[in-house]
């Protein structure tokens, strides 16, 4: 039997087709670090083009005209924000108080100049305060606005807590004790600032304090929630806790955990920015390793050797499974010496970060013991989509409709998984495209459909792959050589 | 006489494709050292038979033996010494001929690589041996195809149709190993062919199979000595002028013509002729090919 699949590894390594398959996927892999590289671009600041598109539209617009006021209104502020930014250089702390701080007042004032009721005296009294900020933000000071924020979130918090004492009416206590843990997040946050030191801006820190500070208000939200949560709901939770957790943990540590765009980022999201490469290329495989040799005629060269049919067809299965780990083994090799060329292999120090919900605390673990348990619950996806054109080459015996079909399905699953999820279409949990990503099982998060579990998946790939291969296996025992 | 052993042996074979009968009641006996032809016209059988000699169909009813092993029950010890091509010589076009045939022997134990160059050299193929198949001429495919049949010393060799696309000089070659191989070697040949010509010069059997059905086997000899003819052969210079003498003379080419006499009228005719002036070059019994006889047998090629 080893003899065979040598000689099946043989065949598949001297046609070029591979060699050509792996230099496209080499081009795809340096395209993807390239724009990763050079692309990458999280800002959030309005481009050029949307500010050249704002100042066209606000001089269509009449300010006296009822319909158009808000919107004037809206671009306006936004226009004036812009151009108040221009001042400054890209990545100035002081564009970051201008688009929030600043942004707020001029909105404001901007509603007492053009909208429904007109308030000149009130103009005046914003216009001062943002000089006032104006004046602050010439010292290049941004502690002070820090120390500020901290101050009015201490506030805020002491007036509701305040406010608080004199309520009687039960659900307006409860309204409001919402609104004091959310003022107690905006105090954490706002403190965070300060302790850490996290000037203004948009680096990773700043991005984190945002999510942090978003992601923390959900939470608390859905935990003060009286109605029990919905499945999606939980999810949701699920998804903000963990955001949380991780954001907190950059925030700490100084850490930028979820930076994508270096080798490590793409490890760490490995299978969905290389997951159809490997497809793609084992189904190449599987889908031609039989019917090519009956297209071709060498069938017959095989089969009248001392070896039992099914020793043959095996020796096939087991060559396509060799293959499914050589490209994954493969496109590894070919990120790891592209990537590190691009980004350096640096980043592959920072472990990857996972919440888990069992334990309820965060689970540091390297990267490439990360990437091991991708490849290990992504591995049953590949295997049976794999089988599936492997039974199709063999039973039709034809290579165009063993490639295309698995092809479809693995490029359709995500579509039939997201429909199944939002219309809970429950019989649906027994088709094989939920069940086959073993990831949802990872760190006791919640599983796409409730009620999904370890074991129940694991049988139902089983029944799935069984499925396919005994009918194959009878098929080829069988089957009649016809005249070519 | 010692007698020969039988290397394969098929029993009353039937094959249906549904409700068509493709084969019916076919049976026959290869010894070692044989070379049996099995002629037949286009869709009688032939392939369809070695198909199911070679276990690549299933047999409707009947049994096949391969060196005293079943084919169906013993599959891998009956086929472990037959080589064979089937239709074409089925070849991986995109390695050389040396890397087929490496694939070859790996699959069977106790070939080395002498083995393989001794057979490259027997097919005469050792100049081209590391190209590609997809540059070898539909001859240089036929030899490797041979090659890779007999690389591991089988003692049943199965060949259909393996003259197509050989040049003459190639038939000729190709007649000499065979007949080598069933000579020194023992092998026991079973070769399907279209070209009777081939077969006449070969084989020492001959099975005739038409419709599914084997209406002859017999040696070579037997066949063509089934005398139910009488023709003599004359070549004279004067066609017509013995056309006047004897009515019944048939023209043939070249100055040639038959005539329907026994053995002991010949001298009468010649005498007959040299008083009338007609020059005799030649007087031979005509004797049949494999061809007539073949088309003897099958009554032309009609697929029913």
């Amino acid at each position: 039997m080893s003899k065979l699949i040598k000689n099946e590894l043989t065949k598949i390594f001297k046609k070029k087709s591979i060699y050509i398959t792996l230099l496209v996927i080499l081009a795809f892999v340096i395209l993807t670090n390239c724009i990763y590289k050079f692309f990458y671009n999280s800002s959030t600041f309005y481009g050029d083009t949307y500010i050249e598109y704002a100042k066209e539209e606000l001089a269509k617009l009449d300010p006296n005209k009822v319909s158009d006021i808000k919107m004037y209104i809206d671009l306006k502020t936004t226009v004036e924000i812009y151009e108040m930014q221009e001042k400054y250089e890209k990545d100035d702390w002081r564009r970051d108080i201008l688009s929030v701080q600043v942004g707020t007042y001029i909105n404001e004032k901007n509603n007492y100049l053009y909208g429904e009721d007109k308030d000149l005296e009130k103009v005046a009294q914003v216009q001062e305060k943002i000089n006032k900020i104006m004046e602050k933000l010439e010292k290049d000071d941004w502690k002070y606005f820090a120390n500020e924020e901290l101050e009015n979130a201490k506030l805020a918090l002491s007036d509701l807590e305040e406010q608080k004492k004199n309520m009687e009416d039960k659900q307006e206590i409860k309204n409001l004790e919402s609104s004091i843990e959310n003022a107690k997040i905006d105090e954490e946050v706002a403190r965070y600032r300060v302790d850490k030191d996290i000037k203004y801006g948009n680096d990773y820190r700043n991005r984190a304090l945002n999510e942090y500070q978003s992601c923390a208000k959900n939470v608390k939200n859905y935990e003060n929630s009286d109605q029990k949560l919905e499945y999606s709901d939980q999810k949701r939770y699920n998804t903000d806790l963990e955001e949380r957790e991780i954001n907190r943990y950059i925030i700490e540590n100084n850490v930028d955990i979820n930076k994508g765009n270096d080798i490590r980022g793409i490890l760490r999201n490995f299978f969905s920015e290389y997951g159809l490469f490997i497809i793609v290329m084992v189904i190449m495989i599987a889908g031609t390793i039989v019917s090519e040799e009956f297209s071709k005629g060498t069938i017959k060269l095989l089969l009248v050797k001392p070896y039992p049919r099914y020793k043959i067809l095996m020796s096939k299965w087991i060559t396509v499974m060799i293959m499914i780990l050589f490209s994954i083994v493969a496109l590894i090799v070919m990120e790891l010496i592209v990537g590190g060329i691009i980004f350096g292999y640096d980043s592959l120090s920072v472990p990857v970060l996972h919440y888990n919900f069992d334990t309820q605390s965060l689970e540091a673990i390297n990267v490439f013991a990360d990437l091991g348990l991708q490849t290990i619950t992504q591995l049953p996806k590949v295997i049976l989509l794999a089988m599936l054109a492997f039974s199709f080459s063999t039973l039709f015996t034809n290579s165009a409709v063993a490639i295309a079909i698995p092809l479809l399905g693995y490029m359709s699953a995500d579509v039939i998984n997201s429909l199944v999820v939002n219309f809970k279409v429950d019989f649906m949990r027994f088709f094989v495209s939920l069940n086959w990503d073993f990831g949802q099982y990872l760190y006791g998060n919640l599983p796409k459909l409730e009620g999904l579990t370890l074991w129940f998946s694991a049988i139902i790939c089983i029944l799935y792959f069984v499925a396919m291969i005994i009918p194959t296996f009878i098929t080829f025992k069988k089957r009649n050589i016809k005249n070519v | 006489m010692e007698k020969k052993k039988t290397v394969l042996k098929c029993e009353n074979l039937d094959k249906n494709f549904g409700k068509k009968q493709i084969l019916s009641d076919v049976s026959f006996e290869v010894q070692e050292g044989d070379i049996l032809g099995f002629i037949g016209p286009n869709g009688a059988g032939k392939t369809t038979t070695i198909k199911l000699v070679l276990g690549l169909q299933s047999i409707s009813k009947g049994k096949v033996t391969i060196n005293g092993y079943d084919i169906k029950s013993q599959f891998t010890k009956a086929i472990e010494r037959v080589g064979a091509i089937v239709e074409n010589p089925d070849l991986y076009m995109y390695l050389s001929g040396l890397e087929n045939l490496k694939l070859i022997s790996n699959l069977y134990s106790g070939i080395s690589n002498d083995r393989i160059d001794e057979v490259v050299k027997l097919v005469k193929l050792e100049n081209r041996i590391k190209d590609k198949v997809s540059k070898y001429s539909l001859g240089m495919r036929q030899r490797l195809g041979i090659a890779q049949a007999i690389l591991h010393s089988p003692n049943l060799l199965i060949l259909d149709e393996p003259t197509n696309g050989l040049d003459p000089e190639g038939i000729k070659e190709m007649r000499e190993l065979l007949v080598e191989l069933a000579q020194k070697e023992k092998m026991a040949i079973l070769i399907s062919s279209h070209n009777l010509a081939e077969l006449d010069n070969l084989c020492n059997k001959v099975c005739i199979i038409k419709n599914g059905k084997i209406i002859e086997t017999s040696n070579i000899s037997d066949i063509k000595k089934q005398e139910n003819t009488q023709f003599k052969i004359f070549e004279v210079n004067d066609i017509e002028k013995m056309k006047q003498l004897y009515p019944k003379t048939i023209k043939m080419k070249n100055n040639q013509c038959k005539l329907d006499i026994a053995k002991d009228e010949i001298p009468e005719v010649i005498k007959k002729l040299v008083e009338n002036q007609i020059k005799i070059y030649e007087v031979k019994e005509e004797e049949k090919s494999l061809e007539q006889a073949f088309f003897e047998k099958t009554g032309g090629n009609v697929i029913e």
